[in-house]
């Protein structure tokens, strides 16, 4: 019998001599969802990726309702007739996230020059 | 008669928040306390059991009881009202794991861990449901932090429904279909095993998805499994169908990265079956000694690992016995005088 304290070390011996053996040969070592996690503050490049706002109605439009299909259905109809205002919306919200990053790029740019210049200063 | 209101941000038929304040409200009765439940988002089919927040009437000596567990706006607002307060933390997941598929829920999550200072210097008591939990109310600037177990109801379990249909082993994930969770992984690695073995085991993971879109997109990873062993995504279910699913089960897996408690590892205790999970958050203070716990990061030891689970009868008999000695610590009983006691103090 293996002990739950011992389980740990004989699966780790068990799965190392399965992959001497060829076995385990398609399991990726990283999870499906690994890349879409974010750990910790989102980088530059995900913030300018979430700048641009383009929301597609079937994604995100539904109802928990119990026969909730008709109302789901009616959210979209409502969406699509308002098509031409929320599109605007999208690109003010979209023109505005731009302007923002574009501006914290020129801010870090110049903390870093004036890092790099103090430091310059100390140093003679 | 005086009166105890809670509060929750939303209210569920399933979610362990929900569940809780239907617990503490049947236990509060029971002692003589008035009072009534209220959420800032109520699910529809818990109409008749939550009411609106805009529907709170609490007097100068009642309570507030705020369970909290994620960003409300409309939850600030009890912060000024006169009555004592008693914050409840469940925890808020860390936003970085539902930014890419849940932004409003990423919101909520990341304002939530903002302001739980502001809650946590307005309360007048502060409870925690695990020593996890207590940690990020100390950090959130709170001093005298109590640790109240949830409210483990053995007779909520009595009641059996429909059984998980199929033949071979049963493997059970229990869990809100949420990117922390991780049932990509759970499924890796029961597919996996299932291959690598050559066994015809069922995967039924047992949870209402935090939205349609993702519960598409983990009902595409159960689809594209292929060979051995068959994945299902069961939904939410009712109590006396997860009751039938656990009396049927041969294993819960819980590959989950962040737990403010974790209700199922009593629940699996309680039933007789072995736990294999991840040390997540506060699962080794809950589960202890009585789960095989998968403390590293390679699917193919996860996989040997359900195969040990599922094929050494010792080691799962072995489980169970510490599963069932691990109950006692949170013995209905118990936790009901603690929860009574700390009521009580918050009222003074």
């Amino acid at each position: 019998m293996t002990s739950p304290e011992e389980a740990e070390a004989v699966a780790a011996e068990a799965a190392r001599l399965r992959r001497a053996a060829g076995g385990y040969a398609g399991l990726d070592a990283r999870g499906a969802l690994d890349e879409s996690i974010v750990a910790g503050e989102p980088s530059r490049e995900l913030l300018s990726r979430w700048a641009v706002i383009e929301i597609e109605p079937d994604e995100v439009l539904y109802s928990t309702r119990p026969a909730g299909a008709p109302i789901t259905w009616a959210k979209r109809l409502l969406v699509r007739l308002l098509r031409q205002y929320l599109v605007e919306l999208e690109a003010r919200q979209t023109r505005f996230n731009i302007a923002l990053l574009e501006r914290l790029g020129s801010l870090e740019q110049r903390v870093e020059a004036l890092e790099r210049d103090g430091a310059g200063r100390r140093d003679t | 008669m005086t009166r105890v209101h809670q509060v929750l941000s939303s209210a569920g038929p399933y979610d362990a928040v929900s569940v809780q304040a239907r617990l503490w409200r049947e236990l509060l009765g029971r002692h003589g306390f008035g009072g009534a439940d209220h959420a800032a988002a109520i699910d529809p089919r818990v109409r008749r059991e939550f009411a609106p927040l805009e529907d709170l009437d609490a007097g100068h000596g009642d309570l507030l009881v705020i369970r909290y567990s994620a960003y409300s706006p409309r939850l600030l607002g009890l912060l000024d009202r006169p009555q004592r307060k008693l914050l409840v933390y469940h925890n808020v997941t860390p936003p970085g794991y539902f930014w890419n598929h849940h932004p409003g829920v990423a919101v909520a999550c990341a304002v939530g861990r903002a302001q739980l200072p502001l809650f946590a210097r307005a309360a007048d008591v502060c409870a925690a449901d695990s020593e996890f939990n207590a940690a990020d109310l100390r950090a959130a600037g709170a001093t005298d932090v109590r640790v109240l177990p949830i409210l483990f109801d053995p007779e909520r379990l009595a009641a059996r429904g429909s059984a998980p249909r199929g033949e071979g082993p049963l493997v059970l994930v229990v869990s809100r279909l949420a990117p922390n969770k991780r049932h990509d992984l759970a499924i890796a690695a029961f597919s996996a095993w299932a291959n690598e073995h050559g066994h015809s085991a069922r995967l039924l993971c047992v949870g209402e998805a935090v939205s349609p879109t993702y519960a598409a997109l983990v009902g595409e990873m159960a689809a594209s499994v292929n060979g051995h062993g068959s994945v299902a995504l069961a939904g939410g279910l009712s109590q006396p169908d997860l009751n039938a699913a656990y009396a049927t089960a041969d294993l819960v897996l819980s590959m989950s990265e962040h737990e403010g408690f974790s209700v199922p590892l009593l629940e699996a205790f309680h039933f007789g079956v072995p736990v294999l999970a991840r040390p997540a958050g506060a699962m080794p203070e809950v589960g202890g000694d009585a789960v095989l716990w998968d403390r590293g990061d390679d699917l193919a030891v996860t996989a040997e690992l359900i195969g040990l689970a599922l094929e050494d009868e010792q080691l799962g008999a072995r489980l169970v016995e510490r599963g069932h000695a691990r109950l006692e610590q949170f013995e209905h009983a118990r936790t009901a005088e603690r929860i009574v006691a700390t009521v009580e103090e918050a009222l003074l």
